[in-house]
Protein backbone atom coordinates (compact mmCIF):
# COMPACT_ATOMS: atom_id res chain seq x y z
CA UNK A 1 0.00 0.00 0.00
CA UNK A 2 2.69 2.43 0.89
CA UNK A 3 4.75 1.44 -2.20
CA UNK A 4 1.55 2.39 -4.13
CA UNK A 5 1.53 5.78 -2.02
CA UNK A 6 5.38 6.82 -2.89
CA UNK A 7 4.71 5.83 -6.25
CA UNK A 8 2.08 7.81 -7.02
CA UNK A 9 3.69 10.82 -5.06
CA UNK A 10 6.30 10.37 -7.40
CA UNK A 11 4.19 10.49 -10.78
CA UNK A 12 2.36 13.62 -9.12
CA UNK A 13 5.65 15.35 -8.60
CA UNK A 14 6.99 14.43 -12.27
CA UNK A 15 4.26 15.52 -14.06
CA UNK A 16 3.95 18.93 -11.97
CA UNK A 17 7.79 19.37 -13.20
CA UNK A 18 6.97 19.41 -16.62
CA UNK A 19 4.28 21.42 -16.33
CA UNK A 20 6.28 23.75 -14.69
CA UNK A 21 9.29 23.61 -17.19
CA UNK A 22 6.34 23.70 -20.05
CA UNK A 23 4.53 26.86 -18.30
CA UNK A 24 7.41 29.05 -16.24
CA UNK A 25 9.62 30.52 -19.91
CA UNK A 26 6.32 31.78 -20.53
CA UNK A 27 4.94 33.25 -16.96
CA UNK A 28 8.47 34.73 -16.78
CA UNK A 29 8.55 36.75 -19.39
CA UNK A 30 5.15 38.07 -18.26
CA UNK A 31 6.39 38.67 -15.25
CA UNK A 32 9.55 40.58 -16.81
CA UNK A 33 7.46 42.45 -18.52
CA UNK A 34 6.05 44.11 -16.01
CA UNK A 35 9.06 44.81 -14.27
CA UNK A 36 11.42 47.54 -14.17
CA UNK A 37 15.09 46.70 -15.96
CA UNK A 38 16.68 46.44 -12.40
CA UNK A 39 14.16 44.39 -10.88
CA UNK A 40 14.51 42.08 -14.42
CA UNK A 41 18.52 42.20 -13.54
CA UNK A 42 18.31 41.46 -9.73
CA UNK A 43 20.24 38.53 -8.52
CA UNK A 44 18.40 35.99 -6.99
CA UNK A 45 15.47 36.87 -8.94
CA UNK A 46 12.49 38.47 -8.65
CA UNK A 47 9.04 36.77 -7.97
CA UNK A 48 7.88 39.58 -5.73
CA UNK A 49 8.19 43.28 -7.10
CA UNK A 50 5.85 45.94 -7.74
CA UNK A 51 4.36 45.48 -11.41
CA UNK A 52 4.30 48.23 -13.83
CA UNK A 53 2.63 48.64 -17.27
CA UNK A 54 5.94 51.05 -17.97
CA UNK A 55 7.41 48.84 -20.66
CA UNK A 56 4.50 48.53 -22.60
CA UNK A 57 3.71 51.66 -22.39
CA UNK A 58 7.11 52.55 -24.17
CA UNK A 59 7.28 49.68 -26.66
CA UNK A 60 4.05 50.81 -27.85
CA UNK A 61 3.69 54.33 -28.09
CA UNK A 62 7.66 55.43 -27.46
CA UNK A 63 10.30 56.17 -29.84
CA UNK A 64 10.64 52.74 -31.80
CA UNK A 65 7.41 51.93 -30.98
CA UNK A 66 6.89 48.43 -32.27
CA UNK A 67 2.75 49.38 -33.30
CA UNK A 68 3.60 49.22 -36.85
CA UNK A 69 5.42 45.87 -36.81
CA UNK A 70 2.24 44.28 -35.19
CA UNK A 71 0.55 45.94 -37.94
CA UNK A 72 2.62 44.30 -40.65
CA UNK A 73 2.64 41.02 -38.64
CA UNK A 74 -1.53 41.13 -38.69
CA UNK A 75 -1.50 42.48 -42.48
CA UNK A 76 0.54 39.22 -43.20
CA UNK A 77 -1.00 36.94 -41.23
CA UNK A 78 -4.70 37.76 -42.06
CA UNK A 79 -3.26 38.15 -46.04
CA UNK A 80 -1.52 35.14 -45.84
CA UNK A 81 -5.27 33.41 -44.26
CA UNK A 82 -7.49 34.48 -46.52
CA UNK A 83 -5.24 33.67 -49.93
CA UNK A 84 -4.40 30.22 -48.19
CA UNK A 85 -8.32 29.86 -47.63
CA UNK A 86 -9.50 30.82 -51.11
CA UNK A 87 -6.94 28.37 -53.29
CA UNK A 88 -6.63 25.27 -50.87
CA UNK A 89 -10.58 24.84 -50.23
CA UNK A 90 -11.70 24.08 -53.65
CA UNK A 91 -8.29 22.19 -54.19
CA UNK A 92 -8.66 19.84 -51.17
CA UNK A 93 -12.31 19.67 -51.98
CA UNK A 94 -10.96 17.94 -55.23
CA UNK A 95 -8.08 15.64 -53.90
CA UNK A 96 -10.46 14.68 -51.29
CA UNK A 97 -13.93 13.93 -53.25
CA UNK A 98 -13.31 13.99 -57.16
CA UNK A 99 -11.99 11.27 -59.43
CA UNK A 100 -9.57 12.48 -62.26
CA UNK A 101 -6.52 10.76 -64.01
CA UNK A 102 -3.35 11.85 -61.85
CA UNK A 103 -5.22 12.40 -58.25
CA UNK A 104 -2.48 10.44 -56.77
CA UNK A 105 0.22 12.36 -58.04
CA UNK A 106 -1.03 15.88 -57.70
CA UNK A 107 -1.77 14.42 -53.89
CA UNK A 108 2.02 13.46 -53.43
CA UNK A 109 3.16 16.76 -55.20
CA UNK A 110 1.14 18.84 -52.64
CA UNK A 111 3.18 16.33 -49.63
CA UNK A 112 6.63 16.75 -51.93
CA UNK A 113 6.56 20.67 -51.95
CA UNK A 114 6.57 20.17 -47.80
CA UNK A 115 10.26 18.53 -48.17
CA UNK A 116 11.76 21.92 -49.66
CA UNK A 117 14.00 23.67 -47.23
CA UNK A 118 12.81 26.93 -46.46
CA UNK A 119 16.25 28.46 -47.06
CA UNK A 120 16.36 26.89 -50.60
CA UNK A 121 13.14 28.88 -51.51
CA UNK A 122 14.31 31.78 -49.90
CA UNK A 123 17.70 32.35 -51.65
CA UNK A 124 15.91 32.09 -55.20
CA UNK A 125 12.92 33.78 -54.36
CA UNK A 126 15.18 36.72 -52.94
CA UNK A 127 16.93 37.25 -56.17
CA UNK A 128 13.63 37.34 -58.41
CA UNK A 129 11.54 39.50 -55.39
CA UNK A 130 15.02 42.08 -55.80
CA UNK A 131 14.37 42.33 -59.45
CA UNK A 132 10.94 42.97 -59.38
CA UNK A 133 11.08 45.60 -56.53
CA UNK A 134 8.92 43.42 -54.13
CA UNK A 135 11.34 43.16 -51.12
CA UNK A 136 10.07 44.95 -48.30
CA UNK A 137 6.10 44.59 -49.67
CA UNK A 138 3.29 42.41 -48.36
CA UNK A 139 2.91 40.50 -51.48
CA UNK A 140 6.24 39.65 -51.96
CA UNK A 141 6.04 38.09 -48.15
CA UNK A 142 2.13 36.73 -49.05
CA UNK A 143 3.53 34.89 -52.24
CA UNK A 144 6.03 33.41 -50.41
CA UNK A 145 3.67 32.28 -47.27
CA UNK A 146 2.01 29.89 -49.78
CA UNK A 147 5.09 27.68 -49.77
CA UNK A 148 4.43 26.41 -46.79
CA UNK A 149 0.69 27.77 -45.56
CA UNK A 150 -0.87 25.75 -48.98
CA UNK A 151 0.13 22.29 -49.08
CA UNK A 152 -0.40 21.99 -45.39
CA UNK A 153 -4.13 23.57 -45.44
CA UNK A 154 -5.14 21.87 -48.58
CA UNK A 155 -3.48 18.67 -46.88
CA UNK A 156 -5.42 19.26 -43.35
CA UNK A 157 -8.65 20.18 -45.16
CA UNK A 158 -8.64 16.93 -47.39
CA UNK A 159 -9.43 15.04 -44.02
CA UNK A 160 -12.15 17.08 -43.23
CA UNK A 161 -13.76 16.84 -46.67
CA UNK A 162 -13.28 13.18 -46.07
CA UNK A 163 -15.39 12.64 -43.47
CA UNK A 164 -18.31 14.09 -45.00
CA UNK A 165 -20.82 11.01 -46.29
CA UNK A 166 -21.56 11.40 -49.92
CA UNK A 167 -25.14 10.52 -49.99
CA UNK A 168 -25.26 14.30 -49.31
CA UNK A 169 -23.69 15.23 -52.57
CA UNK A 170 -25.57 12.97 -54.24
CA UNK A 171 -28.79 14.17 -53.00
CA UNK A 172 -28.27 17.46 -54.23
CA UNK A 173 -27.05 16.28 -57.60
CA UNK A 174 -30.65 14.81 -57.79
CA UNK A 175 -32.25 18.06 -56.63
CA UNK A 176 -30.56 19.47 -59.76
CA UNK A 177 -28.13 21.82 -57.92
CA UNK A 178 -24.56 22.30 -60.07
CA UNK A 179 -21.13 20.69 -58.77
CA UNK A 180 -20.16 24.51 -57.55
CA UNK A 181 -23.73 25.36 -56.08
CA UNK A 182 -23.33 21.52 -54.45
CA UNK A 183 -19.68 23.03 -53.33
CA UNK A 184 -20.81 26.40 -51.65
CA UNK A 185 -24.56 25.57 -50.02
CA UNK A 186 -24.06 21.95 -49.25
CA UNK A 187 -20.13 20.97 -49.03
CA UNK A 188 -18.58 23.71 -47.30
CA UNK A 189 -20.96 24.34 -44.59
CA UNK A 190 -20.72 20.88 -43.54
CA UNK A 191 -16.33 21.36 -42.88
CA UNK A 192 -17.15 24.94 -41.24
CA UNK A 193 -15.19 23.11 -38.55
CA UNK A 194 -12.70 21.77 -40.52
CA UNK A 195 -11.52 25.33 -42.09
CA UNK A 196 -11.97 26.89 -39.08
CA UNK A 197 -9.18 24.93 -37.59
CA UNK A 198 -7.04 25.10 -40.83
CA UNK A 199 -7.35 29.47 -40.94
CA UNK A 200 -6.20 29.00 -36.91
CA UNK A 201 -2.91 26.94 -38.25
CA UNK A 202 -2.70 29.09 -41.00
CA UNK A 203 -2.76 32.48 -38.95
CA UNK A 204 -0.86 30.71 -36.52
CA UNK A 205 2.45 29.71 -38.93
CA UNK A 206 2.21 33.26 -40.67
CA UNK A 207 2.49 34.70 -37.62
CA UNK A 208 5.01 33.09 -36.12
CA UNK A 209 6.91 32.66 -39.55
CA UNK A 210 10.85 34.23 -39.52
CA UNK A 211 13.26 33.31 -42.13
CA UNK A 212 11.34 34.46 -44.76
CA UNK A 213 10.61 37.81 -42.94
CA UNK A 214 13.89 38.39 -41.95
CA UNK A 215 15.07 38.09 -45.37
CA UNK A 216 12.23 39.81 -47.03
CA UNK A 217 11.24 42.70 -44.59
CA UNK A 218 12.47 46.34 -44.67
CA UNK A 219 11.46 49.38 -43.29
CA UNK A 220 8.15 49.09 -44.64
CA UNK A 221 7.10 45.85 -44.11
CA UNK A 222 8.61 44.51 -40.76
CA UNK A 223 6.86 41.85 -39.02
CA UNK A 224 6.80 41.63 -34.61
CA UNK A 225 9.31 38.67 -34.85
CA UNK A 226 12.05 39.97 -36.92
CA UNK A 227 11.47 43.77 -35.11
CA UNK A 228 12.09 42.04 -31.54
CA UNK A 229 15.27 42.27 -32.80
CA UNK A 230 15.51 45.99 -31.38
CA UNK A 231 15.78 45.55 -28.29
CA UNK A 232 18.93 43.43 -28.10
CA UNK A 233 21.93 44.93 -29.90
CA UNK A 234 25.83 44.31 -29.02
CA UNK A 235 25.93 47.64 -26.52
CA UNK A 236 22.78 46.68 -24.47
CA UNK A 237 19.63 44.57 -23.87
CA UNK A 238 16.53 46.50 -23.29
CA UNK A 239 14.97 43.69 -20.56
CA UNK A 240 12.15 45.02 -19.50
CA UNK A 241 10.50 46.36 -23.49
CA UNK A 242 11.97 42.97 -25.05
CA UNK A 243 9.82 40.86 -22.47
CA UNK A 244 6.99 43.34 -23.05
CA UNK A 245 7.78 43.00 -26.69
CA UNK A 246 7.86 38.75 -26.74
CA UNK A 247 4.27 38.64 -24.57
CA UNK A 248 3.02 40.97 -26.91
CA UNK A 249 3.87 38.22 -29.90
CA UNK A 250 3.12 35.64 -27.76
CA UNK A 251 -0.19 36.90 -26.81
CA UNK A 252 -2.25 36.31 -30.04
CA UNK A 253 -1.08 32.90 -30.87
CA UNK A 254 -1.81 31.93 -27.14
CA UNK A 255 -4.86 32.99 -26.94
CA UNK A 256 -5.99 31.22 -30.42
CA UNK A 257 -4.07 28.01 -29.12
CA UNK A 258 -6.43 28.24 -25.91
CA UNK A 259 -9.80 29.19 -27.47
CA UNK A 260 -9.23 26.71 -30.40
CA UNK A 261 -7.45 24.34 -27.55
CA UNK A 262 -9.27 21.25 -28.46
CA UNK A 263 -9.41 21.78 -32.18
CA UNK A 264 -5.76 22.47 -32.32
CA UNK A 265 -5.21 18.80 -30.32
CA UNK A 266 -7.09 17.36 -33.64
CA UNK A 267 -5.25 19.45 -36.23
CA UNK A 268 -2.06 18.32 -34.78
CA UNK A 269 -2.95 14.62 -34.66
CA UNK A 270 -5.49 14.23 -37.64
CA UNK A 271 -2.22 12.55 -39.91
CA UNK A 272 -0.74 10.82 -37.42
CA UNK A 273 -4.24 9.16 -35.60
CA UNK A 274 -5.34 8.04 -38.69
CA UNK A 275 -2.18 5.68 -39.12
CA UNK A 276 -2.40 7.14 -42.59
CA UNK A 277 -0.74 10.16 -41.91
CA UNK A 278 0.50 12.37 -44.61
CA UNK A 279 -0.89 10.80 -47.88
CA UNK B 1 -23.48 18.38 -76.17
CA UNK B 2 -22.34 18.14 -72.40
CA UNK B 3 -26.18 17.67 -70.46
CA UNK B 4 -27.07 20.96 -68.85
CA UNK B 5 -28.55 19.29 -65.28
CA UNK B 6 -28.04 16.18 -63.80
CA UNK B 7 -31.78 15.22 -64.34
CA UNK B 8 -31.08 15.38 -68.18
CA UNK B 9 -27.62 13.35 -67.96
CA UNK B 10 -29.96 11.07 -65.83
CA UNK B 11 -32.76 10.83 -68.29
CA UNK B 12 -29.82 10.00 -70.70
CA UNK B 13 -28.23 7.22 -68.76
CA UNK B 14 -31.16 5.25 -69.58
CA UNK B 15 -30.76 5.21 -73.04
CA UNK B 16 -26.88 4.98 -73.39
CA UNK B 17 -24.84 4.02 -69.79
CA UNK B 18 -21.89 4.19 -71.66
CA UNK B 19 -22.03 7.82 -72.94
CA UNK B 20 -23.22 8.56 -69.71
CA UNK B 21 -20.27 7.88 -67.51
CA UNK B 22 -18.16 8.74 -69.80
CA UNK B 23 -19.32 12.69 -70.03
CA UNK B 24 -19.96 12.17 -66.32
CA UNK B 25 -16.16 11.70 -65.61
CA UNK B 26 -15.21 14.69 -68.46
CA UNK B 27 -17.51 16.69 -66.39
CA UNK B 28 -16.10 15.86 -63.30
CA UNK B 29 -12.50 15.98 -64.63
CA UNK B 30 -12.97 19.24 -65.91
CA UNK B 31 -14.43 20.39 -62.68
CA UNK B 32 -11.70 19.36 -60.70
CA UNK B 33 -9.18 20.82 -62.67
CA UNK B 34 -10.44 24.05 -62.50
CA UNK B 35 -10.86 23.60 -58.61
CA UNK B 36 -6.77 22.71 -58.18
CA UNK B 37 -5.61 24.93 -60.71
CA UNK B 38 -5.11 28.37 -58.38
CA UNK B 39 -3.74 25.96 -56.00
CA UNK B 40 -1.14 24.53 -57.80
CA UNK B 41 -0.46 27.55 -60.00
CA UNK B 42 0.95 28.77 -56.67
CA UNK B 43 2.48 25.42 -55.34
CA UNK B 44 4.41 25.54 -59.09
CA UNK B 45 5.48 29.39 -58.65
CA UNK B 46 6.18 29.32 -54.98
CA UNK B 47 8.15 26.10 -54.89
CA UNK B 48 9.09 24.09 -57.99
CA UNK B 49 9.97 27.16 -59.53
CA UNK B 50 12.31 28.22 -56.87
CA UNK B 51 13.46 24.67 -56.66
CA UNK B 52 14.90 24.55 -60.83
CA UNK B 53 15.92 28.31 -60.63
CA UNK B 54 17.70 27.26 -57.10
CA UNK B 55 19.52 24.29 -58.71
CA UNK B 56 20.43 27.05 -61.42
CA UNK B 57 22.11 29.36 -59.20
CA UNK B 58 24.21 26.71 -57.74
CA UNK B 59 25.83 26.40 -60.96
CA UNK B 60 26.93 29.99 -60.62
CA UNK B 61 29.47 31.70 -59.08
CA UNK B 62 26.91 34.90 -57.62
CA UNK B 63 28.68 37.07 -55.07
CA UNK B 64 26.62 39.82 -54.30
CA UNK B 65 29.69 41.60 -52.72
CA UNK B 66 31.61 41.20 -55.90
CA UNK B 67 29.56 41.31 -59.15
CA UNK B 68 32.32 41.57 -61.48
CA UNK B 69 33.73 38.09 -60.49
CA UNK B 70 30.15 36.87 -61.65
CA UNK B 71 29.55 34.20 -63.81
CA UNK B 72 28.51 30.64 -64.92
CA UNK B 73 30.92 28.12 -62.99
CA UNK B 74 29.01 24.86 -63.66
CA UNK B 75 29.56 21.96 -60.69
CA UNK B 76 32.49 24.07 -58.73
CA UNK B 77 30.34 24.87 -56.01
CA UNK B 78 29.58 21.17 -55.49
CA UNK B 79 33.71 20.22 -56.15
CA UNK B 80 34.37 23.07 -53.49
CA UNK B 81 31.71 21.46 -51.40
CA UNK B 82 33.35 18.37 -50.74
CA UNK B 83 36.50 19.91 -49.54
CA UNK B 84 35.04 22.63 -47.24
CA UNK B 85 35.21 21.48 -43.87
CA UNK B 86 32.48 24.02 -42.79
CA UNK B 87 30.52 22.07 -44.89
CA UNK B 88 30.88 18.62 -42.96
CA UNK B 89 30.92 20.02 -39.76
CA UNK B 90 27.42 21.45 -40.42
CA UNK B 91 26.20 18.73 -41.83
CA UNK B 92 27.10 16.54 -38.75
CA UNK B 93 25.61 19.29 -36.50
CA UNK B 94 22.23 18.94 -38.29
CA UNK B 95 22.66 15.16 -37.80
CA UNK B 96 23.14 15.07 -34.24
CA UNK B 97 20.73 18.30 -33.98
CA UNK B 98 17.83 16.17 -35.42
CA UNK B 99 18.45 13.22 -33.73
CA UNK B 100 19.26 14.70 -30.39
CA UNK B 101 16.19 16.41 -30.64
CA UNK B 102 13.66 14.00 -32.18
CA UNK B 103 15.05 10.78 -29.82
CA UNK B 104 14.16 13.46 -26.88
CA UNK B 105 11.15 14.66 -27.86
CA UNK B 106 9.85 10.83 -28.67
CA UNK B 107 10.90 9.66 -25.75
CA UNK B 108 9.94 12.35 -22.74
CA UNK B 109 6.57 12.77 -25.27
CA UNK B 110 5.75 9.12 -24.94
CA UNK B 111 6.76 8.57 -20.98
CA UNK B 112 4.43 11.46 -20.37
CA UNK B 113 1.53 10.51 -22.63
CA UNK B 114 1.79 6.90 -20.90
CA UNK B 115 1.70 8.72 -17.22
CA UNK B 116 -0.81 11.04 -18.08
CA UNK B 117 -3.28 8.65 -19.45
CA UNK B 118 -3.35 6.77 -16.08
CA UNK B 119 -3.82 10.10 -14.38
CA UNK B 120 -7.81 10.33 -13.34
CA UNK B 121 -7.57 13.97 -12.62
CA UNK B 122 -5.75 16.89 -14.01
CA UNK B 123 -5.35 15.63 -17.57
CA UNK B 124 -7.02 18.88 -18.54
CA UNK B 125 -4.00 21.03 -17.31
CA UNK B 126 -1.46 18.65 -19.52
CA UNK B 127 -3.56 19.57 -22.30
CA UNK B 128 -3.78 23.11 -22.14
CA UNK B 129 -0.06 24.30 -20.66
CA UNK B 130 1.28 22.08 -23.77
CA UNK B 131 -0.35 23.44 -26.21
CA UNK B 132 1.88 27.08 -25.21
CA UNK B 133 4.76 26.11 -26.44
CA UNK B 134 3.94 24.75 -30.12
CA UNK B 135 2.22 28.02 -30.78
CA UNK B 136 4.90 30.32 -30.18
CA UNK B 137 6.77 31.74 -32.47
CA UNK B 138 10.64 30.32 -32.55
CA UNK B 139 12.14 33.33 -33.04
CA UNK B 140 10.39 34.22 -29.69
CA UNK B 141 11.18 31.35 -28.11
CA UNK B 142 15.03 31.31 -28.89
CA UNK B 143 14.73 34.90 -27.62
CA UNK B 144 13.09 34.30 -24.40
CA UNK B 145 15.59 31.42 -24.23
CA UNK B 146 18.95 33.64 -24.47
CA UNK B 147 17.75 36.38 -22.15
CA UNK B 148 15.52 35.09 -18.87
CA UNK B 149 16.37 31.96 -19.00
CA UNK B 150 19.93 31.68 -20.03
CA UNK B 151 21.73 34.91 -19.57
CA UNK B 152 24.61 34.66 -16.74
CA UNK B 153 23.25 35.07 -13.01
CA UNK B 154 19.67 36.33 -13.30
CA UNK B 155 18.82 33.54 -16.01
CA UNK B 156 16.64 31.07 -14.48
CA UNK B 157 18.89 28.24 -16.06
CA UNK B 158 21.98 29.92 -14.66
CA UNK B 159 20.34 30.47 -11.36
CA UNK B 160 19.65 26.77 -10.78
CA UNK B 161 22.70 25.82 -12.20
CA UNK B 162 24.34 28.14 -9.24
CA UNK B 163 21.75 26.87 -6.40
CA UNK B 164 22.92 23.65 -7.46
CA UNK B 165 26.42 23.61 -7.31
CA UNK B 166 27.39 23.28 -10.82
CA UNK B 167 28.42 27.06 -11.06
CA UNK B 168 27.37 29.79 -13.53
CA UNK B 169 27.94 28.52 -16.67
CA UNK B 170 28.42 30.87 -20.04
CA UNK B 171 25.65 28.71 -21.49
CA UNK B 172 25.42 29.93 -24.93
CA UNK B 173 29.65 31.13 -24.87
CA UNK B 174 30.81 27.14 -24.75
CA UNK B 175 30.94 25.80 -28.03
CA UNK B 176 29.57 22.45 -26.26
CA UNK B 177 27.29 24.30 -23.91
CA UNK B 178 25.82 26.37 -26.63
CA UNK B 179 24.74 22.95 -28.82
CA UNK B 180 23.02 21.44 -25.76
CA UNK B 181 21.41 24.94 -24.79
CA UNK B 182 20.28 24.97 -28.67
CA UNK B 183 18.98 21.24 -28.53
CA UNK B 184 17.18 21.47 -25.51
CA UNK B 185 14.78 24.66 -26.45
CA UNK B 186 14.16 22.47 -29.35
CA UNK B 187 13.03 19.79 -26.97
CA UNK B 188 11.46 22.06 -24.61
CA UNK B 189 9.43 24.16 -27.21
CA UNK B 190 8.75 20.36 -29.58
CA UNK B 191 7.88 17.91 -26.79
CA UNK B 192 4.60 18.82 -26.27
CA UNK B 193 3.82 17.73 -29.62
CA UNK B 194 4.74 14.32 -29.43
CA UNK B 195 3.10 14.27 -26.20
CA UNK B 196 0.09 15.65 -27.73
CA UNK B 197 -0.18 12.72 -30.99
CA UNK B 198 1.13 10.10 -28.59
CA UNK B 199 -1.55 10.90 -25.94
CA UNK B 200 -4.07 11.08 -28.55
CA UNK B 201 -3.04 7.67 -29.88
CA UNK B 202 -3.29 6.13 -26.59
CA UNK B 203 -6.16 7.50 -25.72
CA UNK B 204 -7.72 5.97 -29.24
CA UNK B 205 -6.30 2.46 -28.41
CA UNK B 206 -9.22 -0.43 -28.14
CA UNK B 207 -9.87 -0.98 -23.81
CA UNK B 208 -10.20 -4.77 -24.33
CA UNK B 209 -7.25 -5.78 -25.68
CA UNK B 210 -5.34 -4.20 -22.30
CA UNK B 211 -8.76 -6.25 -20.30
CA UNK B 212 -7.88 -9.40 -21.97
CA UNK B 213 -4.03 -9.42 -21.02
CA UNK B 214 -4.68 -8.29 -17.36
CA UNK B 215 -6.68 -11.27 -17.26
CA UNK B 216 -3.68 -13.37 -18.67
CA UNK B 217 -1.77 -11.99 -16.11
CA UNK B 218 0.56 -9.69 -18.48
CA UNK B 219 2.89 -7.36 -16.31
CA UNK B 220 2.87 -3.94 -16.67
CA UNK B 221 6.17 -4.15 -18.57
CA UNK B 222 4.83 -6.85 -21.09
CA UNK B 223 1.52 -4.46 -21.67
CA UNK B 224 3.62 -1.91 -22.40
CA UNK B 225 6.47 -4.16 -24.53
CA UNK B 226 3.44 -6.44 -26.17
CA UNK B 227 0.36 -4.05 -26.44
CA UNK B 228 1.05 -0.41 -26.03
CA UNK B 229 4.16 -0.10 -28.50
CA UNK B 230 3.38 -2.26 -31.49
CA UNK B 231 -0.19 -0.44 -31.77
CA UNK B 232 1.45 2.72 -30.86
CA UNK B 233 4.03 2.22 -33.45
CA UNK B 234 2.47 4.24 -36.59
CA UNK B 235 1.73 7.12 -34.66
CA UNK B 236 5.23 7.39 -33.29
CA UNK B 237 6.97 6.39 -36.87
CA UNK B 238 4.61 9.76 -37.80
CA UNK B 239 5.75 11.93 -35.44
CA UNK B 240 9.15 10.96 -36.13
CA UNK B 241 9.22 11.52 -39.76
CA UNK B 242 7.08 15.36 -39.01
CA UNK B 243 9.70 15.78 -36.46
CA UNK B 244 13.09 14.93 -38.33
CA UNK B 245 11.80 17.08 -41.09
CA UNK B 246 11.18 20.32 -39.05
CA UNK B 247 14.44 19.32 -37.00
CA UNK B 248 16.54 19.48 -40.47
CA UNK B 249 15.22 22.91 -41.14
CA UNK B 250 15.26 24.08 -38.10
CA UNK B 251 16.22 28.32 -38.00
CA UNK B 252 14.48 30.33 -35.90
CA UNK B 253 15.52 29.10 -32.67
CA UNK B 254 19.06 28.74 -33.63
CA UNK B 255 19.44 31.92 -35.51
CA UNK B 256 17.88 34.18 -32.41
CA UNK B 257 19.40 32.27 -29.67
CA UNK B 258 22.90 31.88 -30.99
CA UNK B 259 23.04 32.74 -34.52
CA UNK B 260 25.02 29.96 -35.23
CA UNK B 261 27.98 30.71 -32.70
CA UNK B 262 30.37 30.67 -31.08
CA UNK B 263 32.32 30.53 -34.47
CA UNK B 264 30.13 27.75 -36.14
CA UNK B 265 29.47 25.51 -32.84
CA UNK B 266 25.58 25.33 -33.23
CA UNK B 267 25.95 26.22 -37.48
CA UNK B 268 23.57 23.20 -38.83
CA UNK B 269 23.51 22.81 -42.63
CA UNK B 270 20.31 25.35 -42.81
CA UNK B 271 22.17 28.40 -41.25
CA UNK B 272 25.54 27.84 -42.91
CA UNK B 273 23.35 28.07 -46.12
CA UNK B 274 21.32 30.86 -44.75
CA UNK B 275 24.70 32.79 -43.73
CA UNK B 276 27.12 31.71 -46.58
CA UNK B 277 24.03 33.82 -48.91
CA UNK B 278 22.63 36.38 -46.54
CA UNK B 279 25.53 37.32 -44.63
CA UNK B 280 28.36 36.70 -46.65
CA UNK B 281 26.80 37.26 -49.61
CA UNK B 282 27.56 33.99 -51.47
CA UNK B 283 24.46 33.17 -53.27
CA UNK B 284 25.68 30.61 -55.90
CA UNK B 285 27.87 28.68 -53.05
CA UNK B 286 24.80 29.47 -50.60
CA UNK B 287 22.27 27.29 -52.86
CA UNK B 288 24.99 24.50 -53.39
CA UNK B 289 24.39 24.23 -49.51
CA UNK B 290 20.52 24.33 -49.89
CA UNK B 291 20.26 21.84 -52.62
CA UNK B 292 23.27 19.78 -50.40
CA UNK B 293 20.53 19.99 -47.56
CA UNK B 294 17.70 19.20 -50.30
CA UNK B 295 19.29 15.63 -50.94
CA UNK B 296 19.98 14.94 -47.37
CA UNK B 297 16.49 15.64 -46.26
CA UNK B 298 15.18 13.80 -48.91
CA UNK B 299 17.58 10.87 -48.13
CA UNK B 300 16.37 10.57 -44.46
CA UNK B 301 13.01 10.86 -45.36
CA UNK B 302 13.18 7.91 -47.83
CA UNK B 303 14.82 5.96 -45.09
CA UNK B 304 11.87 7.14 -42.71
CA UNK B 305 8.98 6.41 -45.00
CA UNK B 306 10.72 2.97 -45.90
CA UNK B 307 10.54 2.44 -42.02
CA UNK B 308 7.09 3.17 -41.99
CA UNK B 309 6.46 0.66 -44.26
CA UNK B 310 8.51 -1.94 -43.16
CA UNK B 311 6.62 -4.05 -40.97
Amino acid sequence: MSARRVRMFALIAISLVFLLAWAFPIVWSVLNSLKTDPDVLAYPPKLIFSPTLDAYRDVLFGSGSILPNLVSSIVISVGTTIVTMLMAIPAAYALARLRFRGKKFAGFYVLATQMLPPVGIIIPYFLVLRNIGWIDTYQGIILIYLSFSLPFAIWLLVSYFEDIPFEMEEAAYLDGASRLRTLRRIIIPQVRGGIAVTVVFVFLNAWNEFLFAVVLSGNTVRPVTVAMFNFVSVEQTLWAKLAAVSVLAMLPVVALGVVAQKHIVKGLTVGAVKGGGRR
Amino acid sequence: MAPTTDMAAAAAAAIVPNDFSRVLAQRERRFAAALLAPAFLALLATTTFPLMFLVWTSAFRMDLAMPFANGFVGFENYQALLTDERFWSSLLLSLVYTASTVVLQVVIGLALALLVMDMKRGQGWFRLIAILPVVLSPAVVGMIWRTFMLAPEFGIVDFLAINAGIGSKNWLGDPLLAMVSVIAIHTWQWTPFAFMVLLASLAALPEDIYEAARLDRATAWQRFRRITLPLLRPAIVMVIIMRTMVALTAFAAIFTVTAGGPGTATEILNLYAYRKSFTELSIGYGSALAVALLIVTVIISGVLFALRRAK
